[in-house]
């Protein structure tokens, strides 16, 4: 057994030891129970490095596998790790760009400016004007961030994964942990991780979401530098402005907060029901707000797809979960792949009506994140399985009301979501294609309320 | 003749007042759209909800704000039937992204090759 790999054994019996202790040996509630694991598990991934980290990221945004405490506290997960020393950034700049960054840009900052798992980020300026694929050309001196891969890491990260994988095959032999399928997770993982290290994909889905949103005012994405951006360097327009956290400070400055969002949350509907293509890493550290009012994002990782014939029925469960109409909202979650055993449908639709009543309507505003945590453990509860577009989907909603609310706190985000829901149903209504097929039912229907 | 002349006179008189009845019907409930309009737009978001007067009155709203666009779009000449100036304006829009998207891709490639000439070991 290697060091690392006994390393790997160390901080997961540590950790599941401490798990068993705040669980009270099994004795407190299943919830509770999960909880506690989570939080360990959280705790195992941020001790054993980036490889961890991003396989904690990756199931953070997959409840059709875990469990929704572990979900939501992974969520949680720190993606920071102290900085690479700045010769070995060079030594990757030169070999992928052929130059050292001092030739390449007309200054380099060599103190990064973030330093996470994977990559790097330092500051740099623009030697010469650049036109890039979506908006106007960056202007020689013009400030970028370039976002550098740390060197040996897909070495680590293959090492990891091969340990990871010896113990999925040995844990897969424990009847209540073979559901999950690691080892099939684990391939996942790799290819996500590959996709991720390849900065061109980021760049790619980058000039994507600003191309979709080039007619919006209130939406900023970074301009790419492809002339000097490669597999593992990315250089990408310098954004300034407030982090989420900062928010009380941008308002400071003028910034509207509701209405940025407000904006956001319609931003992320148009992606989902418009055009099929949607940010599904939205957490706040991925968000800006700029001097100028408006949403800058970055980082796009992770990103999530719906089909012509999904958005329709999205539409309608969102819709019916924010009129909190149950039996709406399970009558067209099925077209998502929701499969619901006959025998506990009427089980099924209770709990979701309760469900819908405390979290959406109670006097208060609106609690998409307890509806989905609740559901989620309904499901779990009912042994349902949660089909996988369909978790991303949950899990981005609720992100986008956390993004919303560290924006404005007070905002009731399935208020706002009523008139885009509602608009977007009417004009399905209106659809020939599904007038043709409603119209002689409604005829029927008006007929018979004539005759009686 | 005199009779044929009279039930003419009748049926347009009839005519006459069915035109009538169908002005009034329409006008009145055009008078409670305009209304329901007028309601819908000074509520605020969070009042569809309260209820199906509020509801109609927000739809309605949303619906005129939805006829006032057509009205734009019509007027500006837009549409989006096939071969129509926006159709063919939008095709342009997505041929120039994918192209720009391209150029994008060589010029990386580009960088990529030049660090690979420039230093030959690295191959």
């Amino acid at each position: 057994m290697s060091a690392r790999s006994r390393k790997i054994v160390a901080v997961g019996a540590r950790r599941f030891l401490a798990g068993v202790w705040h669980a009270r040996f099994g004795l407190c509630a299943p919830a509770c129970r999960r909880a506690a694991f989570a939080r360990q598990v959280r705790l195992a991934c941020e001790e054993l490095g980036p490889a961890f980290i991003k396989l904690g990221q990756l199931a953070s945004v997959r409840p059709d596998v875990f469990s929704a405490e572990m979900v939501f506290e992974l969520e949680r997960l720190q993606d920071s790790v102290a900085p690479v020393p700045v010769d070995a950034i060079r030594e990757v700049i030169r070999a992928d760009l052929g130059r050292y960054p001092e030739d390449v840009f007309e200054s380099f900052d060599p103190v990064p400016i973030a330093s996470a798992s994977i990559a790097q980020v330092h500051r740099a300026t623009l030697s010469q004007g650049y036109r890039p694929v979506c908006g106007e050309e960056l202007e020689a001196g013009a400030h970028v961030a370039v976002k550098v891969v740390r060197p040996g890491i897909a070495r680590l990260i293959r090492e990891d994964i091969a340990v990871a994988r010896q113990w999925a095959r040995r844990l897969d032999h424990i009847a209540a942990l073979r559901r999950l399928s690691l080892g099939g997770f684990l391939d996942e993982f790799e290819r996500s991780l590959h996709d991720e290290m390849d900065l061109r994909n980021e760049g790619r889905l980058a000039d994507r979401f600003a191309y979709d949103f080039e007619d919006d005012e209130l939406v900023f994405v970074p301009r790419v530098v492809w002339r000097h951006s490669t597999r593992r360097v990315l250089t990408m327009e310098f954004v300034k402005g407030w982090r989420l956290t900062d928010i009380s400070e941008a308002e400071r400055s003028g910034v509207d907060a509701y209405g940025l969002a407000l904006h956001g949350a319609e931003v992320f509907m148009r992606q989902v029901l418009v055009l099929g293509r949607f940010h599904a890493d939205l957490h706040p550290a991925n968000l800006f707000v700029t001097p100028d009012g408006r949403i800058c994002y970055l980082d796009f990782g992770i990103s999530g797809r719906t089909e012509p014939e999904q958005r329709i029925a999205i539409a309608q469960v969102l819709a019916a979960t924010v009129y909190g109409d149950a039996d709406r909202a399970l009558r067209y979650s099925r077209e998502l792949g929701l499969v619901i055993p006959p025998d506990r449908e009427a089980a099924v639709r209770a709990r979701v009506d309760a469900l819908l009543r405390v979290t959406m309507g109670g006097p208060g505003p609106s609690d998409v994140r307890g509806f989905a945590m609740g559901f989620l453990s309904m499901l779990a509860d009912f042994k349902i399985t949660v089909p996988v577009g369909y978790g991303l989907l949950i899990k981005a909603l609720v992100t986008v009301e956390g993004v919303a609310r560290r924006l404005y706190p007070a905002i009731d985000i399935a208020q706002a979501a009523k008139p885009f829901a509602t608009r977007l149903i009417a004009q399905q209504i209106a659809d020939p294609a599904q007038l043709s097929l409603r119209l002689p039912a409604a005829m029927r229907a008006a007929l018979r309320e004539l005759a009686s | 003749m005199a009779l044929t002349a009279t039930l003419k006179g009748e049926l347009v008189d009839d005519f006459m007042r069915f035109l009538a009845s169908w002005a009034l019907v329409h006008e009145t409930a055009d008078e409670g759209w305009k209304a329901a309009v007028a309601r819908g737009g000074e509520a605020t978001s969070g009042e569809m909800g309260s209820g199906p007067e509020a509801f109609v009155d927000g739809l309605s709203a949303m619906i005129a704000e939805e006829k006032e666009r057509l009205k734009a779009e019509l007027a500006a000449g837009h549409s989006e039937a096939p071969g129509s100036r926006a159709d063919v304006s939008a095709k342009l829009d997505d041929l120039t992204f994918e192209v720009s998207e391209l150029r994008g891709r060589l010029e990386s490639m580009q960088a990529s090759l030049d660090a690979l000439n420039a230093d030959p070991d690295e191959a």
